[in-house]
């Protein structure tokens, strides 16, 4: 399959095909994918998880990502960016998010996938609930930061 | 300047918890004009009061960009209240 000339953004309700997206980001100037594969642990904070569930704001949730991706492409020498992230029902050990980032050299790639992880994590919104033996919860997440927080003139220095 | 007596029609989304405590997942709401989000927290806050505990661990969007608490709405705006986000 040829490679493709834009970057892959998701937001699905099956199982990530993994292998399909890592050799959708590679291409003949690359020398380097650097890969997030995050998926479902069997306990959280000592209590045996069952399985997790995974909803979105789903127009929103695509668009920050896309702002990710847009970022990396300005900061980082990259080539392509894979971000697709799993909805609905998951299994232990199966792939919530998967993040795919190729580039000429290492460095960029390793850099630019550690930013799209943790900024999703951050601002994009995704909510997962935890199923358990005796009852279920909201996972504690982080609070986006406001855009009157981060928009607020600095005074020069 | 707008009179007291029009309405503004906006589409309320709710997410996680709140979807919960709200029994929705969206609503619509009329509001008079200049009517901020804080103000359309309030009025859900009145008819869920579970909702109000939540309000300092909320952060809220209009128009699917997160937006601060006096944005003033507009007729045919999409607000919700997000939860803290706990994705990947």
């Amino acid at each position: 399959m040829a490679a493709p000339s834009t970057d892959i953004i998701a937001l699905v309700h099956e199982p990530i095909d993994r292998e399909a997206l890592a050799a959708l980001v590679r291409g003949n100037g690359d020398g380097a994918i650097v890969i997030f594969d995050g998926f479902v642990r069997d306990r959280a904070k000592n209590r045996r998880t069952l399985y997790l569930e995974y909803e979105a704001y789903e127009p929103m949730a695509l668009a920050k990502i896309q702002e990710i991706a847009a970022h990396i492409h300005n900061q980082f020498s990259v080539h392509l960016v894979a971000m697709v992230h799993r909805l609905g029902r998951l299994e232990i050990g199966e792939t919530s998010v998967y993040i795919a980032v190729s580039a000429a050299h290492r460095s960029a790639a390793f850099d630019a996938c550690r930013y799209a992880i943790d900024t999703l994590k951050r601002t994009v919104p995704i909510w997962k609930k935890e199923y358990f033996e005796d009852g279920s919860i909201w996972a504690d997440g982080e609070l986006p930061p406001l855009p009157s927080a981060t928009s607020a003139v600095k005074p020069a220095s | 300047m707008p009179s007291v007596s029009q309405l503004i029609r906006v589409k309320v989304l709710f997410f996680g918890r709140l979807k919960e405590i709200a029994g929705r997942t969206q609503d619509s709401l009329d509001l008079p004009a200049e009517a901020d989000i804080e103000s359309l927290f309030a009025h859900y806050a009145g008819r869920y009061p579970e909702l109000q505990q939540y309000r300092s661990s909320l952060v809220a969007s209009c128009n699917q960009e997160f937006a601060p608490w006096n944005t003033v709405l507009h007729a045919g705006d999409e607000v919700a209240f997000l939860p803290p986000v706990s994705g990947g």
